[in-house]
Formats: structure tokens, C-alpha cells, sequence
């Protein structure tokens, strides 16, 4: 469903990803994983539809069509989902009114019909109980006064909404502590489906315990240089990325 | 640049009108206002940029307009009175055609005991003693150029008188309505509100403009809060695109009483704000919100001068700004806090969002603080939408125009829900929206 081909990546001409290749089946769950700068965030970024990066070389398909092409929104349309590894604050928007604001969105694109407001209300309480969030945080700005944990229950909450076909989560798991890593977890799991594919972006093997992955990727300098089953990830653990870095230069 | 002979002739011109001459109507001490007033006109300097509070705001263009006082009654069409009515929206409501309070138009009836709710002019006959207390109490005449006109030609306006200890059921609302087709006319009502110990009440002021032709209206209004009284304040200025409008606010309060004030100012081709706030006991508190957008052609002024003059008192003003296309915007927001006023606690913000490059404010926060035991503190921004957000919420699927629409509204939202009489903030909130959706649209939304 997604395959991206040579990708080279730049942001104000220094260049990040390198001839990055990625073929994501459906249904599948790929981790990437790699050392700070290595390239993780702006990949996810790319995908997502972010200003800022020029793409120098390459393409990204999915579903057969050019992604590169489309704008941000355009790409929620079609079921590409990122779960922000900073989520931001937006002051004076309420939570609930931008998840409806969000989905009716989508479903206008789809042509098809908009959630009334007592739909959405069992939707959004159904998923909310599924990543244990306080409902008081769906009354709130979205993410306003949220600790990191919320903020991310609340993305992952998003991802129940939306239900994407394709969920890019960037380091969902970084500043959670083990109760909110287990929640956040749980929640991504329940979300597994053959239609479904994720790409789980981490720099932690810890997140991989709670879902596990397809196939693992280590990402050095822009490019993927292994491949393997979780095994992989466990490997890294325990020797570090400088083990696969040096093989990389080799 | 101007100067004083061509300040001094406009006014002359304008006051020596027929249509002005309100010398002989009224009592003697009414009469001996207006005749200190037209005198002060000639000898106030002249509101150029030397002016420290007239430095951004230039007033070359309004003294361009041969204005000449309203008279008599307007035709206002049936249609745009309709579209001024707020559904279920249950007020005491005065209406103001044109500078004239219209009994037909206004809705006054089962007033509750110890509340007068009328014009001026009535309560000249029915309150005289309130009247000749109270009128001038608070303002200074001798302000500005525009104060003393209002004055010298004071003819009609809004009275409001609560008893001690009364509370009003509903909001008095006051429709300034202006529909100019012809001649540049002038409007100047002159208003006093009244609230004694421990009275609680809302009043709503909507300054609505038709027509296509320029007009000044020149709003002063006192207003006394007794001793542990409460007054909501909401004013809605959307006066026409062709429109002169300045309301000079002056309040006093006495202790432990509550103003709450909202501005929303949306209309005009050159609007002005001026709030004057002085306790004179302890105990009270002032909050004064705001909020103004503006386009092409539109200039938005604020200036506050909150003098805390004894102790113990607490002031709030927050004022933000949607700046679009080619509008200006001045706040000027003064608080002086004097030697005696002790524990004093002052807060005051603007912020200015900037959706345009050609867009522009002047934005002068001033604290000038005597005492020593004191918490004030202020702040100021000017800032664009910032691109994580409008990514955000485009990542959810929401295009890029509805997404800073949404983000501009945000912004706008802790001004807006100060407004506690739920039909104006709805109809203010759609107001905004509609304004919003120009404004976010002219850029293309590319940076």
C-alpha cells in the first residue's frame, strides 16, 4: 500500500534522508528505528504532508498514486494518519469541535455522510474509555494544559476517530511513563486490522514489547541499512547503534 | 498636517449649525455646560501627531467631512431594523436613529420598580435632581476637541438610573442605528448610567451603520458603579465601512463595586475607543476586555487610562487584534498607579494577530507605578498563525482556510466568552466568523 522509492530528503539544503526504500504491506506494522538525526521525524513529516522539506529525489506511492502530490489535507482524506510526537496546543479550539471539525472533514472529501452531533458523541466516548481518557480533556482546547501523556492518549484518540488506513505514530512512546506506555499500546493494538497498516517510529525498543512489529528497520543517516524481525530490535538494544553504524561505513 | 485654525473653523462651522443650536433648550446649568464647552473648543490644542494620544491616529481625514448635526427623523427601512434585532434576545431596548431616540422603534415597558430606563431628554423632566448631580461628574470636558463638542451640543442620549440594591431581570440594550445616504451628518449622544449600592445590571450597546455616505459619531457616556454594585458593559461597535466613530467612556467607581466591560469593534473607517477608569474607593474592580478586527481601509484605536488612585483595587485589560490586509490598529493602554495606592493588582495584555504583511499596529502598554506595594504587570505580541498549528489541523484532514479560520477564532475565543448574555456573543461570534472568512481567504493562505 505504501512504497517509497529513493527517497532523497533536504531542509534548507542539507540533506537528511539519503535513498530511503520501503515497501509497507497492508495490514502490516514496521518499526523504524535509529539514532537522533538520523532521519525518523523528517520521514514521518514527508509522509504527512509538512512544509519545509524539499524532496530532491525520489517518490513515495500510495495505494498506486503519487502521495508527494498531495497536500496535507488531501492526505487525511485518504487515510494517511500522523500521530505528532510534539502535539501542539491550539488556544481557543475546543477538542471536541476539532475531532468533529476533523472527521466531518474527511467524510465530506469521501462524499460521505456527516456524523450528527449524537453520533459523534457515542463515537468519541466509545474511543475515549479505549485510551482511558478523562472526557473533562474533550471539553478542553486541544492539548491545552495536557501533561505529555494526555497529549498523547489524545493523538492516539484520533487515530481511533479517524481510523486511517495508514497510522504514522512518531514517537508516541517518548516521555511516557510504563502505566501510560501500556495504555497507549493497548489502544494502538485494538486499532490492528488487515486493512490497516502502521508505521511505529521509536528510538526505544521498550515501545516494541507492547506492540509488536512486523518487521523492525534501522534507519542511519537517511537510509535504511537493516531489516529484520523484532529480533532485531532486541539486538539493538543491547549493542547500541554504533554496532549497526559501524557495519553501515563498512 | 493640520492646525489649529482649520481644528478650531471645522468645529466652529459644525457647532454654529442650525440644526446644533441647542442653547436656549433646557435648564440653566445644562445650558451653562454647553456654553463653557463651545468656548473650551476654541482653545483646545489641535489632535496632531505631537499629541501623544493622537500620534497614530490622525484625524486629517475626519476633519475632511463637512458634518452637519442630524435632525428630525429617519426612515429606517423596515428590513434593516429586522436584521438589527438579535433573536431570543429578551431586552429593555432603546433605539437611536441617527442620533434621535425613536419611542417607536424602542422597547421599555414593566420596567421594574426603582429603574429608570429612557432618554435624556426625559430624564430632564422626570429625574432633574439626578440629572444636574450626576451629568459631568466624571467627564472632563475639556479632554479633546471631541469631548467638548459632544458637549456643547449635548442634546439626547441614554439615562439609566438602578436604585440601591436593585437587579435588573434583563440586559437594557441601546441600538445606535445610523443609515446616511446624503450629507456627512453628526451624531453625538450624550449618556449617563447610574448604578447605586449593591444594584446589578447589563447593558448591551450596538452601534449598527447603513448607507454608503460618511458619518462621525461622537459617543460620550459617564457612567457612576456605587458601592459593591455590578455593572456588565457589552458594546458592539459595527458601524458602517464609511463611518467616524470615537465613544469616550468615562467610569467611576465607588468600593468593592464590579464594571465588566467588553468592546468588540468590527466597523468603521476610523474607530476610537477611549476608556477612562477612576476608583475613588477601595475594593473595586475593572475588567476591560476587547477585541477588534480590521482590513482595508480600517483604523482601530483603543486607549485605556486606568488610574488607580487608592488602594487595595484590581484592574484587568485584555485586548486582541485580527489584523488583515491593509488595516491599522493603535492600543494604547495606560495604568497609573499612585504613591497611595497600595496593593494595587494590575494586569494588562494585548495581542495582535497578523495575517497580512501590509497590516500594522502601534501597540504602547504603559505602567506608571508610584507605590511600592503593588502586582501589575503587562504584556504585548504581534505575531502570524503559527505553521504547527495550521499543520495540525490539516494533518487532521481540515483545508487550509478553514484550519486558520479555526485558529483565528481561538484567538478571538477568551474575549468572546467574557460576554455572558448568550445571543450578543452568539451573534458577535458569526460576526467574527464572517469577517474571518475574507480575511483568510485574500492571502491564498500562502505565507
Amino acid at each position: 500500500m505504501l512504497s517509497i522509492k529513493n527517497l532523497h530528503v533536504a531542509i534548507e539544503d542539507k540533506a537528511i534522508l539519503r535513498g530511503l526504500n520501503l515497501d509497507i504491506g497492508s495490514g502490516e506494522v514496521h518499526a523504524i528505528m535509529g539514532p537522533n538525526g538520523s532521519g525518523k521525524s523528517t520521514l514521518s513529516h514527508v509522509l504527512a504532508g509538512r512544509e519545509g522539506y524539499q524532496v530532491t529525489a525520489g517518490e513515495v506511492l500510495y495505494e498506486g498514486q503519487d502521495l508527494l502530490a498531495l497536500e496535507p489535507e488531501q492526505r487525511a482524506h485518504q487515510g494517511i494518519f500522523l500521530g505528532m510526537q510534539y502535539p501542539v496546543e491550539l488556544p481557543g479550539v475546543n477538542n471536541m469541535m476539532f475531532m468533529r471539525e476533523s472527521l466531518n472533514a474527511i467524510h465530506r472529501a469521501r462524499g460521505e455522510a456527516e456524523l450528527d452531533a449524537l453520533e459523534f458523541m457515542q463515537r468519541v466516548r466509545e474511543k475515549a474509555r479505549l485510551v482511558e481518557l478523562d472526557e473533562q480533556l474533550l471539553k478542553r482546547n486541544v492539548n491545552a494544559g495536557f501533561s505529555g501523556g494526555e497529549k498523547k492518549r489524545n493523538e492516539i484518540l484520533q487515530m481511533a476517530m479517524l481510523e486511517p488506513r495508514l497510522a504514522i505514530l512518531d514517537e508516541t512512546d517518548s516521555g511516557l511513563d510504563i502505566d501510560a506506555l501500556r495504555i497507549i499500546a493497548g489502544g494502538v493494538n485494538a486499532l490492528r486490522s488487515p486493512q490497516r497498516s502502521i508505521i511505529l517510529i521509536t528510538h526505544y525498543q521498550r515501545l516494541l514489547d507492547y506492540i509488536q512489529p512486523d518487521i523492525v528497520h534501522v534507519l542511519v543517516e537517511g537510509r535504511i541499512v537493516r531489516s529484520g524481525d523484532k529480533q532485531l530490535a532486541l539486538e539493538l538494544e543491547e549493542k547500541g547503534y554504533g554496532w549497526i553504524e559501524q557495519g553501515a561505513a563498512a | 498636517m493640520i492646525t489649529a485654525e482649520q481644528q478650531r473653523g471645522w468645529a466652529e462651522t459644525l457647532m454654529s449649525h442650525t440644526d446644533a443650536d441647542q442653547s436656549g433648550q433646557g435648564p440653566g446649568w445644562l445650558v451653562a455646560a454647553r456654553t463653557a464647552a463651545r468656548q473650551a473648543v476654541a482653545e483646545l490644542p489641535v489632535l496632531d501627531r505631537k499629541q501623544e494620544a493622537w500620534r497614530y491616529t490622525s484625524i486629517e481625514a475626519l476633519l475632511k467631512h463637512r458634518f452637519r448635526p442630524a435632525s428630525g427623523a429617519v426612515d429606517v427601512p423596515e428590513r434593516d431594523i429586522n436584521a438589527c434585532l438579535l433573536p431570543e434576545f429578551d431586552s429593555y431596548r432603546l433605539v437611536f436613529a441617527n442620533g434621535r431616540y425613536d419611542p417607536q422603534l424602542s422597547s421599555i415597558k414593566d420596567l421594574p420598580d426603582g429603574v429608570s430606563v429612557g432618554n435624556l431628554r426625559a430624564g430632564l423632566t422626570s429625574d432633574p435632581e439626578l440629572l444636574v448631580t450626576w451629568f459631568g461628574h466624571a467627564a472632563n470636558h475639556t479632554e479633546h476637541v471631541f469631548t467638548a463638542m459632544n458637549t456643547a451640543l449635548v442634546n439626547d442620549g441614554v439615562f439609566v438610573h438602578v436604585e440601591s440594591q436593585v437587579q435588573l431581570d434583563r440586559p437594557i440594550e441601546v441600538i445606535y442605528l445610523s443609515q446616511v445616504d446624503e450629507d456627512p451628518l453628526l451624531m453625538q449622544p450624550r449618556n449617563l448610567i447610574v448604578l447605586d449600592a449593591g444594584a446589578k445590571a447589563t447593558l448591551v450597546e450596538r452601534f449598527i451603520g447603513f448607507g454608503q455616505s460618511a458619518y462621525f459619531h461622537n459617543n460620550l457616556s459617564e457612567i457612576s458603579v456605587g458601592q459593591s454594585a455590578t455593572l456588565k458593559h457589552y458594546r458592539v461597535q459595527d458601524e458602517s465601512r464609511s463611518a467616524y466613530h470615537l465613544s469616550s467612556l468615562y467610569l467611576s467607581q465607588q468600593a468593592q463595586s464590579r464594571y465588566h466591560g467588553t468592546t468588540l469593534a468590527f466597523g468603521g473607517a476610523w474607530a476610537r475607543t477611549e476608556y477612562n477608569t477612576t476608583f475613588k474607593q477601595e475594593g473595586a474592580v475593572c475588567e476591560l476586555n476587547g477585541l477588534y478586527t480590521v482590513g482595508d481601509q480600517q483604523l482601530t484605536d483603543f486607549h485605556l487610562n486606568v488610574q488607580h488612585s487608592v488602594p487595595g483595587c484590581v484592574s484587568r485589560e485584555q485586548f486582541k487584534g485580527v489584523l488583515y490586509g491593509k488595516g491599522r490598529a493603535v492600543f494604547d493602554g495606560r495604568i497609573l498607579v499612585d504613591k497611595q495606592a497600595q496593593h494595587s493588582d494590575a494586569q494588562l495584555s494585548n495581542d495582535n494577530l497578523m495575517l497580512s504583511r501590509n497590516a500594522e499596529v502601534d501597540t504602547k502598554p504603559q505602567l506608571e507605578i508610584y507605590a511600592d506595594d503593588v502586582k501589575c504587570s503587562h504584556g504585548t505580541t504581534v505575531g502570524q498563525l503559527d505553521p504547527q498549528q495550521v499543520f495540525y489541523l490539516r494533518s487532521r484532514g481540515i483545508d487550509e482556510t478553514t484550519a486558520r479560520k479555526m485558529l483565528c477564532l481561538g484567538f478571538a475565543a477568551e474575549v468572546l466568552d467574557s460576554i455572558d448574555v448568550p445571543a450578543l456573543r452568539d451573534a458577535a461570534s458569526r460576526k467574527l466568523s464572517d469577517t474571518l472568512n475574507a480575511a483568510v481567504e485574500e492571502r491564498g493562505g500562502k505565507t
